[in-house]
């Protein structure tokens, strides 16, 4: 390509030359060869440059110096003129191919400075290294001019067919460069460029690290006042109904009370009652830790909700009666795990039921769009205001009447709706508390055929 | 005679309070508190009926009904526990007929104990009435309070396997094979959404279901009451 345009370019100004040589004396048209020189110079370096000043001045001889189509000079001074030709077609060559290394040089730095500003603008952004390594290794593949160059954290092996080279902060191998082994790397781009890439990366590793601590610092304090939470709940509401089973029992196997009929009978309802409750709590406490331990995974399938409704209100006893269920005919199916919303809606009506004055009820209603069911509990209480209501959802409160159960019901709702795609939050509502479970619609439409 | 029942649980408390309470009812109670005692027991002196735990030193409950179904129908009841759901399915599928769950009241035993045994000895009845539903196998026909119900084949088919075991608790895997086949593939998703087009149909409040009675994590029985 370069040889075939200088070639051009010696023929096109020798042309021009032809054209000018009546009017003008030849000797003076030789310096037109400087403009085939220049662009050869900036486009493909001064080793071809100087093989077109040549070129270019054994053309002039030939064509334009008598005696014509021949290398000999008539005339001597013409000998000089050709040498000063070439002095000057060096000279302005050399001068042309440092500018354009210069402005190659400069767009190699710009990319450089374009690369390392996007990397540090995507940590600043707060993404982590790892995250971002596909990224940074697609933005070094425009300063390196390599193709799908490879970024892997710290010091590693290079695969079969790739070149590894060490992206180092001071002594500290921060990550490793893959790139193809067969490609060119400039040395100076490598020495200038994986340093400033390197410190940044450190930067950005050393920060997810510093976050990360910080993370579990909060969680290991959130899981400390928990705890302590737990232990006074564990005290009061386990205690409790122990005390009065143990006050019970001995009062039947005391030889020395004079018990009738009924009293056995009341204090046997009491040993039951009390260790029904204990049971609960347990089950609660049993729910709780495993949602906190992470270690819920819903068994998801298609249900309908009125089906899971009632699985709850057979759970919660006599009291079902007082609730009232309004689920229409047309509602899809959800695909969630049964026994798991079973025992969000267990926990709701439960919560609804004790702000709700016997007699007056709790409504459960059903409402969907075109991706979410949303079940509304809502009780015949006073409501709640709205600064109590996240915490209605921490474990161990207590909202609006304090003293009614351990205030676990509802952190175990919004676990167990959560995980399984679900939401649970408290709507305002003046008519009394009104909560809300949002569950996914099962992403495929149930078939109509049975 | 008295029927004979074989307690299987390897905590001395709720074995003495299960055998008191099983006594008091009338039952001749039997006691085993490992797999292998249970095994011993039941060839030695076969009972009527076993209630058995699902947790044992030796083995599993499972296993045990397992190998009792080899050559015996006996209704097996099983113990469970809470979170332990997928154990209590594979009782069940192994043969078991019924489950209480621990901590339970004897009074809902003694009720599980009864019904198995009664269903034990009782033929099979070409029509059954559950309330004001009755279903008659031999002419496919169904009504609710005198109202003829129309139902899908596949309705019909789930209806008839439940109204076939009044009282019985019938596992997922159970329904779909015997409504579905072996060769059951993407129904087993879609069973409950089944059982619900069902319930429309038959229940007066689907939320509060009277016929077709769901157990959480195990499968449905057909009420043998209203």
């Amino acid at each position: 390509m370069g040889v075939l345009a200088s070639a051009g370019a010696v023929v096109l100004v020798s042309a021009v030359v032809a054209l000018l040589k009546p009017h003008v004396p030849a000797l003076s048209l030789g310096a037109l060869y400087v403009l085939a020189v220049v662009p050869v110079a900036i486009l493909w370096g001064t080793a071809l440059a100087a093989v077109v000043s040549v070129a270019s001045m054994l053309a002039f001889n030939w064509f334009f110096l008598p005696p014509y189509h021949s290398f000999h000079l008539r005339e001597s001074q013409n000998w000089l003129a050709l040498a000063i030709y070439l002095v000057i077609a060096f000279t302005v060559s050399a001068l042309a191919a440092r500018a354009r290394t210069r402005r190659e040089d400069a767009e190699q730095r710009r990319a450089e400075a374009h690369a390392l500003a996007e990397v540090a603008l995507d940590l600043l952004r707060g993404r982590s290294v790892q995250d971002e390594l596909g990224r940074i290794a697609a933005l070094t593949a425009a300063v390196f001019r390599v193709d799908a160059p490879r970024l892997a954290l710290g010091e590693q092996p290079p695969r079969e067919g790739e070149r590894a080279l060490p992206v180092e902060a001071g002594l500290r191998c921060v990550a490793t460069l893959f790139v193809d082994a067969e490609a060119t790397i400039d040395e100076a781009v490598q020495r200038r460029f994986l340093p400033s890439l390197a410190a940044l990366l450190a930067v950005g590793v050393e920060r997810g690290r510093l976050e990360a601590e910080a993370l579990e610092a909060e969680a290991l304090r959130q899981s400390d006042a928990l705890k302590t939470a737990l232990l006074r709940a564990v005290s009061h509401d386990l205690r409790s109904p122990l005390t009065a089973i143990l006050a019970s029992a001995d009062a039947l196997a005391s030889p020395g009370l004079s018990l009738g009929d009924d009293d056995r009978l009341g204090l046997a309802e009491t040993i039951r009652g009390e260790a029904t409750r204990l049971d609960h709590v347990v089950g609660q406490l049993l729910d709780l830790s495993r949602l906190e331990a992470g270690v819920v995974e819903p068994h998801r399938e298609l249900w309908h909700v009125d089906e899971l409704v009632g699985r709850a209100l057979a759970g919660v006893g006599a009291e079902a009666a007082r609730v009232q269920v309004e689920i229409g005919p047309s509602t899809p199916p959800v695909e969630v795990d049964a026994g798991q919303v079973e025992r969000v809606l267990a926990n709701l009506i439960d919560n609804a039921l004790s702000y709700s004055p016997s007699p007056s009820g709790v409504l459960v209603r059903a409402e969907h769009g075109s991706t979410e069911l949303r079940l509304h509990v809502i009780d015949s209480g006073p409501g709640l205001p709205p600064e109590e209501r996240d915490a209605l959802f921490q474990p161990f409160s207590r909202g609006r009447a304090a003293g009614h159960g351990s205030g676990l019901g509802l952190a175990i709702a919004r676990g167990f709706a959560e995980a399984n795609g679900g939401r649970l939050w408290a709507q305002d509502d003046p008519g009394g508390g009104h909560l809300v479970l949002s569950l996914p619609l099962a992403p495929t439409p149930a078939p109509v055929r049975a | 005679m008295s029927a004979r029942v074989l307690v299987v649980d390897d905590e001395p408390q709720i074995l003495r309070a299960v055998r008191t309470s099983l006594r008091g009812a009338g039952y001749d109670v039997d006691t085993a508190e490992t797999a292998e005692g249970a095994l011993a027991a039941l060839a030695s002196n076969p009972p009527d009926a076993v209630v058995l735990d699902l947790v044992l030193p030796d083995g599993s409950g499972t296993e045990v009904t397992r190998e009792l179904r080899t050559w015996s129908s006996a209704p097996v009841i099983v113990l469970s526990v809470v979170g332990d759901e997928a154990e209590k399915v594979a009782a069940l599928d192994a043969g078991a007929d019924d489950y209480v769950t621990k901590p339970f009241s004897v009074e809902e035993l003694l009720a599980r104990l009864r019904a198995a045994l009664r269903r034990a000895d009782a033929p099979a009845e070409p029509v059954v009435e559950v309330g004001d539903l009755r279903i008659d196998l031999e002419k496919r026909a169904v009504s609710v309070g005198g109202e003829p119900v129309q139902l899908t084949p596949h309705e019909f088919a789930l209806l008839r396997v439940l109204a076939r075991n009044p009282g019985k608790l019938l596992t997922h895997t159970a329904l779909l094979r015997e409504v579905w086949g072996r060769g059951y593939g993407d129904e087993s998703h879609y069973l409950h959404v089944y059982v619900s087009q069902l319930r429309r149909k038959l229940e007066a409040d689907p939320a509060r279901p009277r016929y077709i009675l769901t157990e959480p994590g195990a499968g449905y029985r057909l009420a043998t009451r209203s």
